[in-house]
């Protein structure tokens, strides 16, 4: 409205002083970021289809201008090219901004490209041409594309990511800038992420990147959403895909508009179903897996400002093998010595008890705006709600109550202040402030795993990266965060006098029952965290980093307050209230070399941490399921330490050879023993053939090592049989032997017209259909892994 | 000049944020102070009691009982209160209940009898001359074979040893054959051991 009172006003001027064309238009063509002048940009003016150059302090004049609307096109080399109308009311100035560092403020990334997220840190990208192959797996699956990056398995659809030996709460997962609140503390809980909807994913190993989190103790995985294209466009990609190990299927959508006004939308959808997996000589049975995801984005992008509103949600329903439901330590040891599970059915696509759904909603509003020779402002709010439902093997009515039934509600807001004016000493200056409720719904009948809490959470943090010279960079940041957590538990009076609480925590009973105390634990944690990295160029072709973090983590839910059993692992798990934080000091330095014809990255760390939280065995008990092992959790001064390599070697234009490496040990320093569930010694050796004149066709073949662990804590334990007095040892402790897989895949894409594509893909996972059973897969003592799997993937762009 | 704007600008919106963050903290922390209650924990087995009897003698009685006051994740308490006699035959009548509610809860009758289709009791006896059979009016279980609720028990000889008490939820496979019974797959609800039995 406003504008078309000025477009009448304008008129009326312009009519009245229409014959009088002797007024000068003076502009000044300023770098937005930092307001320094540019020199050399090129003006045209379009309605006269004249040409002037800027001086050197950036300014240009325009003669025998009548009033009224001027064109001017200004480009200027590495610019957007900037088309504005002005006004002309008599002699007129005008300043007009144009950004010359669109790359360097992280504002425009060319696709494909894979810009890192951090500088200093040990950081890989996996782009999206990659991802696409992972379309019918999972995150944790994807990020074994990793060097050093290995999963830690309940079965083969929970995969949760492991890096550098640590998981679960150990690593962040960022969806769209939203830190993932998905009681990610349990080892049996994959991330809720649909891979579907990831256009790059970083991992960042160790806790260099605080502005997401100081508790990071084993890494980041910073899952982005694909760039907005400012220009008016309409695109999308269809996945269809069928899989004959479990006759699985995934079908997934993304749609994408854009305005070149920078409006943009997308939306995108995808449902992938599978039955019964098998192994080379017997069916998995009830491993079925359900998974409905949808996600829709909208907003406006541009240089000065912008806003996103997203939202995602994700459905999973998980069978969980039938022969893993197990009643006592003699089921465990029946199913270790019988070598294959207790329960072989014919294939089905039916979910039955045990089983997890999961619903997980993500919403997030977020706003930017860029100010002129100052930097750029982000705030954000989310909200995320994840409701856990866990089945188990149940009589009469309750068959179809859950045993576990758990929402967790999470809102954040985030403020940053990003000062970039200065590309050569950028600060970042950041606040978010946290509430979490989990409400653990009492009509399972069942005790409740985790207690209802609130918690809050509050972090400050700064981060400066300094373009020392042009070959070194440096960078340091420091975090403060705060947690306060404020739970209400009930104790059974036995577990209460057993931990020893009575001494201590008698002052937070609220409340006595004639068999438990409820009590109302409120505990505080102040957690400081730093990091500080260097990355030295030492010439075109290689580049040093070097980079120590502190990181602290506050102890989750299920250590502090675990107590119960743990069904598939036959043993009671106990938390302790007294727990403190835990302290990681990691050094890394990295080594990389890159030509046209050889990469090489080599990534070596050491991490030590101070009371790393974990669970030892320490105490049986007798119940009328037989005897019980206690498993507690501990906390003890721990080390990991470990090399990831990878390496690409091109022997023609059409031959590639790949290797990927890693080796990793961990030590808990005060019982002497090595750390459980450590990634074995694995190697990856690939050979690919490419042909992008059929095609773009590739095909290669992949030989995937692992070797046996030799380093594992002897935790077996012996059980009497009490009937005949008999001991036996249960071996829940030796890794299973090493393994060698083999794995075919190939793809070829043609263009159906200028705008379409068709990819069509084709993969044997497991070759030679080899009997294996992996040491990370909580389920190896029941069943062999995954047999031979053929795949097909066919993808259109357009 | 633009930076000033700019700074009040940040300044407003910076608190227009935090007023938001209280406000939420606030709201959600008044709301949220109800005690949640505690959980009726159901497929609780508190006690486990064996009783067995002398068809020919009523008043000769041998109970085997066991209490878990906190059920299967919990301490469990093994007593025998009285012996066998050599030579004489017993029915077992068996209780399963939980104790922890008022009046107890029958889980026997209630539960497992009703779903006999998917249990199995399986018995052994170590050291002690004791012979077991299924009577023929026991309750249906897995596989078409009898539950093993109702039970005659034979004493031979004089001598001491245990008894043990299986209770098997979903078996693959089941056999009543040898009338102590057997299984395959499934998982242990029950696995009770009373150690020091008498027949004298």
């Amino acid at each position: 409205m406003k504008h078309n009172l000025l477009i009448v006003v304008m008129f009326i001027f312009s009519t009245y002083h229409a014959q009088s064309c002797k007024y000068t238009f003076i502009g000044e063509v300023t770098d937005f970021h930092d307001g320094s002048p540019m020199s050399g940009a090129t003006v045209h003016i379009e309605s006269l289809n004249r040409y002037t150059t800027a001086d050197i302090n950036g300014k240009f004049s325009i003669k025998n201008l009548c009033n009224g609307k001027l064109i001017l096109v200004i480009s200027h080399v590495g610019c957007e090219t900037n088309r504005i109308e002005i006004d002309i009311i008599g002699d007129t100035f005008k300043k007009i901004d144009m950004e010359h560092h669109l790359e360097e403020l992280d504002e425009v990334s060319l696709r494909n490209k894979g810009t890192k997220t951090t500088k200093t840190a040990q950081e890989t990208v996996i782009k999206d041409d990659v991802l696409e192959r992972y379309s019918s797996l999972s995150l944790g699956d994807a990020l074994k594309e990793v060097p050093g990056v290995s999963s830690i398995n309940t079965g083969n659809t929970i995969v949760k990511p492991m890096i550098n030996g640590l998981h679960s709460s150990r690593i962040l997962i960022l969806n769209n800038s939203v830190r993932l609140q998905d009681q990610e503390w349990g080892i049996e809980h994959a991330p809720n992420i649909d891979i579907n909807s990831a256009n790059q994913i970083s991992v960042i190993k160790g806790a260099g990147a605080l502005a997401y989190g100081g508790d990071a103790i084993g890494g980041v995985v910073v899952i982005k959403p694909s760039k907005i294209v400012q220009k008016d466009t309409l695109f999308g990609r269809t996945i269809l895909g069928a899989q004959t190990n479990g006759r699985g299927y995934n079908i997934s959508s993304t749609l994408n508009k854009n305005y070149s006004s920078g409006w943009f939308t997308q939306l995108q959808g995808s449902y992938r179903k599978n039955g019964d997996f098998h192994a080379p000589d017997y069916n998995l049975t009830n491993t079925g897996l359900d998974s409905k995801g949808f996600s829709a984005r909208f907003g406006k992008t541009a240089f000065q400002s912008g806003f996103e509103a997203y939202y995602s949600y994700l459905n999973n329903e998980i069978g969980i093998l039938s022969a893993s439901h197990i009643g006592s330590v003699f089921d465990l040891k029946r199913a270790i010595n019988t070598g294959q599970p207790t329960v072989i059915k014919d294939f089905s696509y039916d979910i039955n008890a045990p089983k997890q759904d999961i619903t997980h909603h993500l919403a997030k509003a977020s706003y930017y705006k860029r100010f002129s020779n100052f930097g750029k402002v982000t705030f954000q709010y989310d909200y995320q709600n994840n409701r856990r439902l866990e089945f188990d093997v149940r009589i009469g009515d309750r068959k179809n109550t859950p045993a576990i039934d758990l929402t967790l509600q999470t809102h954040t807001i985030l403020a940053d202040l990003n000062l970039d004016a200065n590309l050569n000493r950028k600060f970042n200056f950041g606040i978010m402030g946290r509430y979490q409720d989990n409400f653990a719904n009492p009509d399972t009948g069942v005790r409740r795993l985790i207690p209802d809490y609130d918690k809050y959470d509050f972090g400050v943090y700064t981060t400066t990266e300094w373009r020392i010279k042009n070959d070194l960079v440096v960078d340091t940041g420091i975090r403060y965060d705060f947690n306060r957590i404020d739970a209400k538990k009930y104790y059974r009076k036995s577990r209460w006098e057993e931990r020893g609480y009575d001494d201590d925590f008698s002052d937070i009973i609220i409340e006595e029952l004639p068999t438990q105390y409820l009590t109302n634990p409120i505990f505080d944690y102040h957690n400081l965290s730093a990091s500080v990295g260097a990355k030295f160029y030492l010439n075109d072709k290689s580049y040093v980093i070097g980079n120590y973090a502190l990181s602290s983590r506050p102890p989750n839910p299920s250590e502090l307050f675990s107590d119960g059993l743990h069904h598939s692992a036959a043993r009671f798990e106990l938390g302790d209230l007294r727990f403190d934080k835990e302290v990681s000091n990691r050094v890394s330095a990295s080594y990389n070399y890159n030509t046209p014809k050889f990469n090489l990255s080599a990534e070596i760390f050491y991490n030590k941490i101070e009371d790393f939280i974990y669970l030892i065995p320490f105490d049986f008990i007798s119940t009328i399921r037989g005897p019980f092992p206690f498993w507690e959790y501990q906390q003890a001064n721990t080390e990991l330490y470990g090399i990831d390599i990878n390496a690409t070697y091109n022997l023609t234009n059409n031959w590639q050879l790949q290797n990927r490496t890693s080796f990793i040990r961990g030590y808990d320093l005060e019982n002497h023993i090595p750390l459980i569930e450590m990634p074995p010694f694995n190697t990856m050796n690939q050979v690919t053939y490419k042909n992008t004149t059929w095609h773009n066709f590739s095909a290669s073949l992949k030989s995937e090592w692992v070797s046996e662990q030799n380093e594992y804590p002897d935790f077996n334990f012996e059980v009497t049989d009490q009937l005949t007095g008999e001991k036996c040892e249960i071996d829940i402790s030796t890794p299973p032997p090493a393994y060698h897989l083999l794995h075919f895949y190939s793809e070829a894409t043609f263009n159906l017209s200028e705008k379409t594509s068709l990819n069509v893909s084709f993969g044997i996972n497991n070759l030679l259909d080899t009997s294996y059973r992996n040491y990370l897969n909580q389920l190896r003592y029941f069943a062999d892994d995954l047999g031979r799997n053929v795949t097909l993937q066919i993808q259109l762009n357009y | 000049m633009k930076i000033n704007y700019s700074n009040s600008n940040l300044m407003k919106t910076t608190k227009f944020f935090l007023g938001v963050f209280f406000c939420l903290t606030l709201i959600t922390s008044c709301s949220d102070d109800d005690t949640p209650p505690p959980v009726l924990e159901e497929e609780l087995i508190t006690n486990v009691t064996l009783t067995f009897t002398n068809d020919a003698d009523a008043t000769d009685v041998v109970v085997m009982g066991s209490v878990a006051p906190d059920g299967q994740d919990g301490a469990s308490t093994e007593v025998i209160t009285g012996s066998f006699t050599a030579n004489a035959t017993y029915s077992l009548n068996l209780a399963i209940t939980n104790a922890s509610e008022t009046p107890p809860e029958d889980v026997l009758n209630d539960d497992i009898i009703p779903e006999g289709d998917e249990h199995f009791f399986v018995y052994a006896v170590n050291g002690i001359n004791l012979t077991m059979s299924r009577d023929s009016d026991d309750e249906d279980g897995a596989d078409g074979n009898k539950l093993g609720v109702k039970t005659t028990w034979v004493a031979g000889a004089a001598g001491t040893g245990n008894v043990q008490i299986t209770l098997v939820h979903e078996p693959e496979g089941a056999d009543d054959s040898d009338e102590w019974g057997s299984v395959t797959g499934g998982s242990e609800d029950l696995n009770i051991t009373f150690t020091g039995a008498e027949i004298q």
